[in-house]
C-alpha cells in the first residue's frame, strides 16, 4: 500500500485496503478532504496543486494523475 | 534552560521581551455545541481535524478593545513593571471600536498611560505579532522609544455566521500583552525579520463588505449555502482553506529558512521555533515539511482555538511560565495568515 493511498484513506474516512485508483471520491469530497489532500500531495510527492485542479478530480486516480503532472 | 551559543547576530536590535500576558472572554464555544449544531459532525471528529476543544467567545458589547485592556491590566499586575514605564503603544487588531479614532488611543486612556507617549494601530491578522514587535524593535533601535507595549486583540467570531463551520471550528476570540523593553546587557536581542506580502490573495481569508469598497447594504448582508453546505454573507468572514494552505505550505518554509541564513544561524541555535497557532492539522503539515523536533515546536490551541495575532504571545507567555523560555533562550517566531501576509522573526531571551 503506498503512503498516498493510505493518506487518502485515512482522508476519505475508509479502510486502506478500499483504496485504488478507480476508487470514487462522492460524498467525501468536501473542501476539508481537498485542504486535506493539498497537504497529503506536498508531503508524498513534493507538488504542489491547486484546489481548482483537486475539485475537478472524480477518483483517487485523478488526484494521482494531477499530482504527478503539478 | 539550554544553553547556546549566543553569538550577537548583525541583525538584532539590543531589546527584549520582558513579559507576556494574555486574556480570554468568559463564554465557551465547545466542541459538543457545534456538534449539537451541524449535523454529520461529532465533538471527537473536530478534535481530531482541529486539535481544538473549545474557544473563547467575547460577549455582546465586549469588543476587541476591552480584551487589550484586560491583557494589559494582567500584565501590569503580574509583573514589577509599571506602566508609567511604558513610553510607546502599538494596538494590533481587525476588529477596531470605531472607523476613527485609532484603539490605541483610546487604550491609552483606558490604561492611563502617559500622555506623552506613542500609539498607533497595526490592521494585521496572524501576522501581526512579528509586524509588531518588528515596529517596536524599529523605535527602540531609532532611539524613539525604549518601552514599548505590543498589544495584540481580535475578536474574529463577531465577523463568522454561526452557519459556518469551516470558521467557527477554528477562530477563537483572545488577547496578549507584550512589554518590549530596550535592553543594554546580555545577549538579549530582536531581530533579524524576513517579511513577506501577497496581495493577490487579499481575496482567500476576508471580509468582503462593511469597507468603502463595498459597503454594508442589504444585498451584503443575504445568505448563501456554499458547495460544502457552509453559511455566509458578504458581511461575514469567509476563508478559503484550500489556498490558504497551498500558501502556508509555500511561503512559511522558505521564510523560515531565509530568515535563518539572515541570522546566520542553524536551526540547532534555537530552543523553539514558534509557529502562528492556525489549526493541528496545518501545524501538523508545517511540522513535517520544515522537519521540526516535536519538542522544539510548543503548541496552544487545545483551549483557546486561533486567536490570530495572539497566538504567538500566547505560546509565548505558556513556555516561559513553564521555564522552558527564558533567558539565553532563542527563538523563531513565524506568522502568516491574512493578507495575505508573513513575517519571521529571531528573538533572544
Amino acid at each position: 500500500m503506498s503512503e498516498f493511498y493510505e493518506g487518502m484513506a485515512e482522508i476519505l474516512e475508509v479502510d486502506a485496503t478500499e483504496i485504488n485508483a478507480d476508487y470514487e471520491l462522492g460524498e467525501a469530497w468536501d473542501s476539508l478532504a481537498i485542504v486535506s489532500t493539498i497537504a497529503l500531495v506536498d508531503e508524498v510527492f513534493d507538488k504542489a496543486i491547486g484546489a481548482d485542479t483537486l475539485q475537478e478530480c472524480r477518483t483517487v486516480g485523478d488526484i494521482e494523475k494531477a499530482a504527478q503532472a503539478a | 534552560m539550554p544553553s547556546l551559543p549566543l553569538a550577537r547576530s548583525r541583525h538584532d536590535v539590543p531589546a527584549c521581551i520582558a513579559c507576556v500576558a494574555t486574556h480570554v472572554p468568559d463564554e465557551v464555544l465547545s466542541n459538543e455545541q457545534l456538534a449539537a449544531e451541524f449535523s454529520g459532525w461529532t465533538a471527537d471528529k473536530i478534535f481530531e481535524k482541529t486539535g481544538i476543544r473549545e474557544r473563547r467567545i467575547a460577549a455582546k458589547g465586549e469588543t476587541a478593545l476591552d480584551l487589550a485592556v484586560a491583557a494589559a491590566e494582567r500584565l501590569f499586575a503580574e509583573n514589577s513593571k509599571p506602566r508609567e514605564l511604558v513610553d510607546f503603544v502599538i494596538l494590533c487588531t481587525q476588529a477596531p471600536d470605531h472607523i476613527l479614532p485609532s484603539s490605541s488611543c483610546i487604550l491609552q486612556e483606558r490604561l492611563s498611560l502617559r500622555k506623552a507617549i506613542g500609539a498607533i494601530d497595526v490592521n494585521l491578522g496572524c501576522s501581526g505579532f512579528v509586524y509588531g514587535l518588528s515596529l517596536a524593535a524599529g523605535l527602540i533601535s531609532a532611539g524613539a522609544a525604549s518601552n514599548i507595549l505590543l498589544v495584540t486583540a481580535d475578536t474574529y467570531s463577531k465577523y463568522i455566521n454561526d452557519r459556518d463551520k469551516s470558521v467557527r471550528t477554528l477562530f477563537g476570540d483572545g488577547a496578549a500583552a507584550t512589554l518590549i523593553c530596550a535592553d543594554g546587557k546580555g545577549d538579549a536581542g530582536i531581530g533579524p525579520f524576513n517579511f513577506g506580502t501577497d496581495g493577490s490573495g487579499a481575496d482567500r481569508l476576508i471580509v468582503p463588505a462593511g469597507g468603502f469598497r463595498r459597503p454594508s447594504d442589504a444585498c451584503s448582508s443575504v445568505e448563501v449555502e456554499d458547495r460544502s453546505g457552509n453559511v455566509r454573507s458578504a458581511d461575514d468572514l469567509f476563508m478559503d482553506g484550500a489556498a490558504v494552505m497551498s500558501f502556508t505550505l509555500r511561503e512559511v518554509p522558505t521564510m523560515f529558512r531565509n530568515l535563518l541564513e539572515r541570522a546566520n544561524l542553524d536551526e540547532a541555535d534555537l530552543s523553539a521555533i514558534i509557529l502562528h497557532q492556525a489549526n493541528k492539522f496545518m501545524l501538523d503539515s508545517l511540522q513535517k515539511k520544515m522537519k521540526i523536533p516535536e519538542e522544539k515546536m510548543p503548541r496552544r490551541y487545545e483551549q483557546i482555538g486561533n486567536t490570530v495575532s495572539s497566538t504567538i504571545p500566547f505560546v509565548l507567555e505558556q513556555e516561559i511560565a513553564s521555564g522552558r523560555l527564558g533567558e539565553g533562550s532563542r527563538v523563531a517566531l513565524l506568522g502568516f495568515g491574512v493578507g495575505l501576509s508573513w513575517a519571521g522573526a529571531i528573538v533572544t531571551f
